[in-house]
């Protein structure tokens, strides 16, 4: 009675918190549109039930050993059967947390930084359908249904970033996002149909079962890596990372949700969710390795000579990614998951205070908010300095702990290469944050008093409490999480049993901290001090910094095979096939019914006598018929 | 019955072949309606003889709701041709063959 009671609460509250956002998304669109309070506030209800769900679930299950799963049967057929259902472990709680937790800071935050904008309704709409989406997909208990939410979590990301459509730039990075995604997307899905074929279903909790090792290592290996491939696409990584900087032309909350604390998490946390089954696969779980090392390096160059704020964080979260990949592949699963999570709250946090400055003064450009007196602001400003030092992994932030993780994970690896790797991209992590930091803080120049005044009137706009305290929120989370280090990591690793005592590197934390304080120390040369050139060193060497700032060419090579083969090749060929086959086709149908029209146009002589004639020949002959027939039925 | 029914049946055939001839040999919209309503007094001529042979009034009647049938196609028949007359100037049904 009991038991069976506490499960239909936990159902209740698991379907509370994935079901109502999309409610407030179709409400908002069908009925709400021309009331942007209205529409704020139902949005806002239905996540805060969500988060209210998600809190719920997560103290209720704290300490949960076997998955709890709701399922039920959707397609079958032959061999094939797939369900749909609810899947609740330890990953997924934590994971629906952080959504919702993230999702509820954004849309408060939000009420602050949209206010006023023409298009309030339908952003708080794509913000309800993402978090639908996004939900869902975090407690999807199949991979098909983890799919199709991924795809929807895709479209919001398109909605969302092309939210200003007037501008160009907007609706192009858009389209880049949505189709450098699906090229992922295509993998993965072939991916799915692999394993269905082979496996028979899509469960998770199958996949990750002692039924996957059934299947052949040839085919374990190409699901995983086909699997990985949407992973890649959806979490920017190497090659198809240049979507995401491009992402940032969206509002600043978006960029915060969507594009670094939860969207592009998604391919991590499917890396994770499908962990035990990538394990089967050394091969893939190195190509993971490796593709995750040259994502988190080379973002991390990028980051070096950015100028925009925005890209400094899109940059650094390609890079964290990559990192939690490394992890994950590295066999550090539960290091990945918690770095996941540490690193949700304090990039949503670094982008949400850059959204404060941006608003502030209409720039993206750090050394302008720098010289107009950027460190005026003091909650932003200081909050943007913790979360800055968690992505350094200073002591005591969140990011300490899960970087150490992850680097105690590379470091179990025989080959020291990769966490030499891992410490060069915490050096250049810490590098290009305090340089950001110095930057802003610490202008080399003030500018005129006059925008002074101005990028301080500011504060006193109405919207600036709602975006404050989730900054302090998020802040105070990003300094207590770390100490929650032990508890997260035992919660998640239970399903995989005890955890196996980790080789302890005692050296790991004081090279780490060793190397941040020498990025920090570069930094404050090159841009802190006073009468610093506030000139990187890499921006010293130009064919260097033509490099990292043209994003290791990745952009152009994409745009070279776009013009050269897709154009001049693909489209020409279907050009050509339309035009020929198909228009064709129509048209040969259009001419010969105008030709055989002009041969049955012989039989009209258009004269009405002729007609006459026929008729009463014909008249006649059936008289005659008629004649003869009735006499010969006589 | 004074004159055999045969000779009135045979009157009527007449005079329906002239109509069609008329109707079809004539080149005027004119004389084509023309043609149609000596048809149509063929018909009357047959059926009036019919009712003469059986005794029956209702040939009579069906010959009385020829004449009214053949006088309002003949006015209708005529406005037609003389608006076609303002369109396009001609009277030759050789002249209308839009629809070909």
């Amino acid at each position: 009675m009991t038991a069976a009671a506490a499960t239909d609460a936990t159902l209740i509250a698991a379907l509370l918190a994935t079901k109502l956002p999309f409610v407030a998304f179709a409400v908002i669109l069908v009925l709400t549109r021309g009331r942007p309070r209205l529409s704020a506030g139902l949005s806002l209800a239905a996540v805060t039930v969500s988060l209210g769900g998600a809190a719920f679930l997560l103290v209720r299950h704290w300490g949960l050993g076997r998955p709890i799963e709701y399922a039920a049967q959707w397609v079958a057929g032959g061999d094939v059967s797939v369900r749909v259902g609810i899947l609740l472990d330890p990953l997924s709680l934590i994971m629906l947390a952080i959504v919702a937790t993230i999702c509820f800071l954004v849309q408060v935050y939000s009420l602050g930084y949209m206010a006023g904008d023409p298009g309030f309704s339908r952003y708080y709409a794509f913000m309800s359908l993402f978090a639908w989406a996004m939900t869902n997909l975090t407690l999807a208990a199949t991979l098909l249904q983890l799919y199709i939410f991924w795809e929807l979590v895709g479209l919001a990301s398109y909605l969302l970033i092309g939210f200003w459509y007037e501008k160009f730039s907007a609706s192009e990075a858009g389209k880049k996002a949505f189709v450098m995604t699906r090229c992922g997307d295509v993998a993965f899905f072939l991916g799915l149909l692999l394993i269905l074929v082979h496996l028979g279903n899509l469960d998770i909790r199958e996949l990750n079962g002692p039924a996957a090792g059934r299947m052949s290592p040839a085919v374990v290996t190409a699901g995983a890596l086909l699997i990985f491939g949407g992973i890649v696409g959806k979490s920017a990584q190497f090659p198809l990372l240049t979507w995401l900087p491009d992402a940032m032309e969206g509002p600043t909350p978006v960029s915060a949700l969507l594009h670094s604390a939860t969207m592009v998490a998604a391919g991590v946390y499917l890396f994770a969710r499908l962990f035990p089954f990538f394990a089967l696969s050394p091969t893939a779980l190195g190509v993971c390795l490796a593709v995750g090392t040259v994502s988190m390096l080379t973002a991390s160059t990028m980051a070096m000579v950015s100028r925009d704020i925005k890209q400094v964080w899109a940059y650094s979260t390609i890079s964290q990614l990559g990192l939690m990949i490394m992890g994950l592949a590295a066999g550090g699963y539960a290091a990945g998951v918690f770095h996941l999570t540490t690193h949700a709250a304090f990039k949503a946090l670094l982008f949400l205070c850059s959204g404060v400055f941006i608003h502030a003064f209409h720039s993206n450009d750090m050394f302008v908010i720098g010289r107009q007196g950027g460190r005026r602001l003091r909650v932003p400003a200081a909050c943007l300095v913790i979360a800055a030092a968690a992505l350094s992994g200073i002591w005591p932030f969140s990011g300490f702990f899960s970087k150490e993780l992850v680097l105690g994970a590379l470091a179990d690896l025989p080959n020291p290469l990769w966490v030499a790797a891992g410490l060069l991209g915490a050096f250049l992590t810490t590098y290009y944050t305090f340089r950001l930091i110095f930057i802003l803080l610490f202008p080399a120049q003030k500018g005129p008093e006059k925008i002074h005044s101005q990028g301080a009137g500011h504060n006193h706009h109405g919207g600036y409490a709602a975006m404050a305290w989730p900054l302090v929120v998020l802040a105070a989370v990003t300094v207590v999480l770390g100490f929650g280090e032990h508890a997260i990591v035992q919660f998640l690793s239970r399903p995989f049993g005890p955890v196996p005592a980790a080789a302890h590197h005692g050296w790991l934390p004081y090279a780490a901290l060793g190397l941040g304080a020498a990025a920090v120390w570069l930094a404050w040369f090159e841009f802190g001090r006073r009468g610093a050139a506030q000139i990187g060193f890499v921006e010293r060497v130009a064919p260097l910094h033509a490099l990292f700032s043209e994003r290791w060419y990745i952009d152009r090579a994409y745009r070279w095979l776009l013009d050269h083969v897709v154009y001049r090749v693909l489209s020409r060929m279907c050009a050509g096939s339309d035009r020929k086959v198909i228009d064709g086709a129509v048209d040969g149908l259009g001419q010969a019914t105008a030709s055989a029209g002009g041969i049955m146009s012989i039989l009209h002589t258009g004269m009405v006598q002729y007609r006459l004639i026929v008729v009463f020949v014909a008249i006649v002959g059936l008289a005659i018929y008629f004649f003869v027939w009735e006499h010969h039925g006589r | 019955m004074a004159v055999p029914f045969g000779y009135v049946l045979a009157l009527a055939g007449i005079v329906a072949l002239l109509g069609i001839c008329c109707a079809v040999a004539r080149r005027n919209l004119i004389m084509i309606l023309l043609g149609v309503e000596v048809m149509l007094n063929g018909a009357a001529i047959a059926f009036t003889g019919a009712a003469l042979r059986w005794q029956q009034l209702e040939g009579q009647a069906f010959v009385l709701f020829i004449i009214a049938v053949a006088a309002a196609e003949v006015s209708l028949g005529l406005a037609l041709i003389v608006y076609l007359y303002h369109r396009t100037g001609s009277l030759d049904p050789q002249d209308y063959r839009v629809l070909k």
